[in-house]
């Protein structure tokens, strides 16, 4: 908790700990290592009630996760194309 | 005699006495009303009570068992969460109308027959639109007016139902209507329309996301656990097992997630969400095996609570900063540390993170999906749980709490607001870890084990790649933009394109009768003056003819037969 009330050495506005660059870089680079890790826990161990052949396949859910995600978005924008009026569109 | 008071009775009808008390006395009574009703719920023994014959028909106004049972009790403790989330209000309106709503939807999934559902059933309805119209904007009214137009029919849908299912089998009692092999019989469609109405099925579903975003802080929590759930009660009573339920829940996983990506409201996005999660439960209803129903119950459970703990964390947003619009949002975990932690809490349950509740119920979904080799449901169940991570796993928090500051520096929320979410989110994690306890209040025994190796790593791999993916698109700015915007839904058919029809042709009338009517109206006034010329009593068929005339008319036409015969 002590992190969040931290003064920016500065001493401007308040800046968190979770804003500064630095920060933010290495909780990236945490992520980053606990996704290699989780990928490569693959290898060690078997599903023992695999129910589609694609179960097993290596990596699949870390590889489906990330590209189910990004299509999520990109069709998101695409929604947005189409369905955007402006804030007061039904109160005009 | 108390004791055995159907469930959710003393709710509804101590909301009678609570405008009887002072302001500051009511929060506290309706926190003690819960309770009370709570531990009398808990002491209701299994079986059928309150039977008797109406108009011939008979009625039965409990039922308790393990389905019943397990919303009962689910039910109860969202509406004593939302009562202690409450304390601060002094609203008489919201007070009351909350009470009578809990205690209608408690009621409703202990009710036997389906004329005592629809009583409940419409008074959830008529009570829960006054915790839209709390909010006493116009806007709220007008949202709060299409919610109860489109909730009320749901209850007249069911009563045609009801009626329908009493002519064909001359009873009400509210059991299975699915036969395996034969379609549904009238009846159950009509009361399958219904329920899909509360339960937000694809293109019925617009209700939801218009009018739970208008109502107060305090006013969506409780909106967000009842009408759904209750409905999802209802899909599981009535339609366990009906095939159309698993590709109407593929959707409905589906295309919330989409909408809320691009949502700015984050209430509303929490609306999508909602909706996405019951896709969830309807699929496992479809299904239909007991891993299934045994799975939809769990959801249901587990759904309610990090549910209400998203929207509380949106509600004292709301509260504290005036909007929860993601555009005026950012930078709140300075200012709100515990809500910050307590909303994360939900975020990680509602993606299913292991140790938290979403982990043990969603899954038991999947893995009946899989069993019955269901391979696109299974897929589709995956993409909507990086949707789900998505939206509000990392968006609602994101978007609130962290992104860009928005130099807003507001207090933390209240009291009792943080210990609402407190106890909230130790559920989260005490469903998540001691998730026996739940499995064994579940319909049917269970046989399923959530921390396997190969479940904790699979899950952990999908959600982990789902946040890096955020990272990626944001760090290359291929997110989109939060941007204040209104996204138009189904609710555009009726909110413009309806309007827009009736006044076309409300112009196209006016056209026609400026126009024409003069010319019209002439044509008219001169036929009835000839007319009445020709018929008066000077007139050539009116007027009387002498008889000297009407002697040598007679002899013409017999001259005319004569020749005309010899021709």
């Amino acid at each position: 908790m002590n992190d969040l009330q931290d003064k920016h050495p500065d001493g401007g506005d308040q800046q968190s700990w979770f804003e500064r660059p630095e920060n933010v870089n290495r909780l990236i680079g945490g992520l980053l290592g606990v996704c290699v890790a989780l990928v490569l826990a693959d290898l060690f161990y078997s599903n023992p009630h695999p129910h589609f052949s694609i179960e097993t396949s290596f990596g699949f859910q870390a590889w489906f996760g990330f590209v189910a995600f990004v299509v999520i978005v990109f069709l998101g924008r695409l929604l947005r194309v189409i369905v955007r009026r402006p804030e007061d569109y039904y109160d005009r | 005699m108390i004791a055995n008071l159907p469930p959710g009775l003393l709710m509804i009808v101590g909301a009678a006495l609570i405008p009887c008390l002072s302001r500051r006395a009511q929060s506290s009574a309706v926190l003690l009303l819960c309770l009370a009703s709570f531990g009398l719920f808990l002491l209701l023994p299994e079986g059928e009570n309150w039977r008797f014959t109406w108009l011939g028909v008979e009625l039965t106004l409990v039922r308790i068992d393990t389905l019943s049972r397990i919303f009962g009790i689910v039910f109860h403790l969202a509406v004593i969460l939302s009562s202690i989330y409450a304390l601060h209000v002094r609203d008489t309106r919201q007070h009351t109308s909350a009470l009578v709503y809990a205690g209608a939807a408690i009621g409703a999934c202990c009710a036997k027959d389906l004329l005592t559902l629809f009583v409940y059933w419409e008074l959830t309805a008529i009570s829960s639109v006054f915790l839209v119209w709390a909010s006493d904007s116009e806007r709220s009214f007008r949202s709060g007016m299409r919610y109860l137009i489109i909730q009320v029919s749901s209850g007249v849908l069911l009563l045609s139902g009801a009626i329908v299912h009493l002519l064909q089998s001359g009873n009400v009692q509210f059991e299975s209507f699915v036969v395996a092999g034969q379609p549904l019989s009238l009846a159950g469609m009509l009361i399958l329309l219904a329920v899909g109405i509360k339960c937000a099925f694809p293109l019925l579903h617009n209700w939801l996301q218009d009018a739970y975003p208008e109502a107060t802080p305090t006013g969506t929590v409780v909106l967000s656990a009842f009408t759904t759930k209750l409905a999802v009660y209802a899909l599981i009573r009535g339609f366990s097992g009906y095939d159309l339920l698993v590709p109407i829940g593929c959707i409905m996983t589906l295309f919330p997630i989409v909408f809320a990506v691009i949502e700015n409201d984050l209430r509303r996005v929490l609306a999508y969400s909602l909706n996405n999660q019951l896709g969830f439960m309807v699929v496992g209803v479809g299904i239909g095996t007991e891993l299934a129903i045994n799975g939809a119950v769990a959801h249901a459970f587990c759904h309610i609570i990090y549910k209400s703990l998203l929207f509380m964390s949106m509600g004292a947003v709301l509260y504290r900063v005036g909007t929860t619009k993601a555009t005026e949002l950012g930078g709140l975990h300075k200012s709100m540390p515990w809500t910050t932690i307590f909303c994360l809490i939900g975020a990680g349950a509602i993606s299913g993170f292991p140790l938290l509740s979403g982990f043990v119920s969603k899954s038991m979904i999947l893995t009946a999906a899989a069993e019955e080799h269901h391979f696109l449901v299974w897929i589709v169940l995956l993409i909507a749980s990086a949707g789900v991570m998505e939206h509000s796993g990392i968006k609602i928090p994101f978007f609130a709490f962290f992104a860009h500051d928005s130099g807003k520096r507001v207090p933390e929320a209240p009291w009792n607001m943080l210990t609402a979410m407190a106890i909230a989110a130790l559920f989260c994690i005490g469903l998540g870890v001691a998730y026996p306890l739940l499995y064994r209040m579940l319909p049917f025994e269970v046989d399923y084990h959530p921390f396997t190796v190969t479940h904790v790593v699979t899950q952990l791999q999908l959600l982990t790649f789902a946040l890096l993916a955020f990272v990626a698109l944001v760090k290359s700015g291929l997110y989109p933009d939060e941007v204040r915007s209104t996204n138009l839904d189904t609710d555009w058919f009726y909110r413009r394109l309806a309007p827009a029809v009736v006044n076309g042709l409300r112009m196209t009338y006016r056209t026609v009768n400026d126009t024409f009517r003069s010319d019209v109206i002439t044509i008219v006034d001169g036929a009835m003056k000839q007319t009445k010329a020709t018929f008066n009593d000077k007139g050539l068929f009116g007027g009387t003819w002498s008889t000297s005339v009407m002697t040598f008319l007679a002899t013409v036409l017999l001259a005319v037969c004569l020749i005309l015969y010899y021709l």
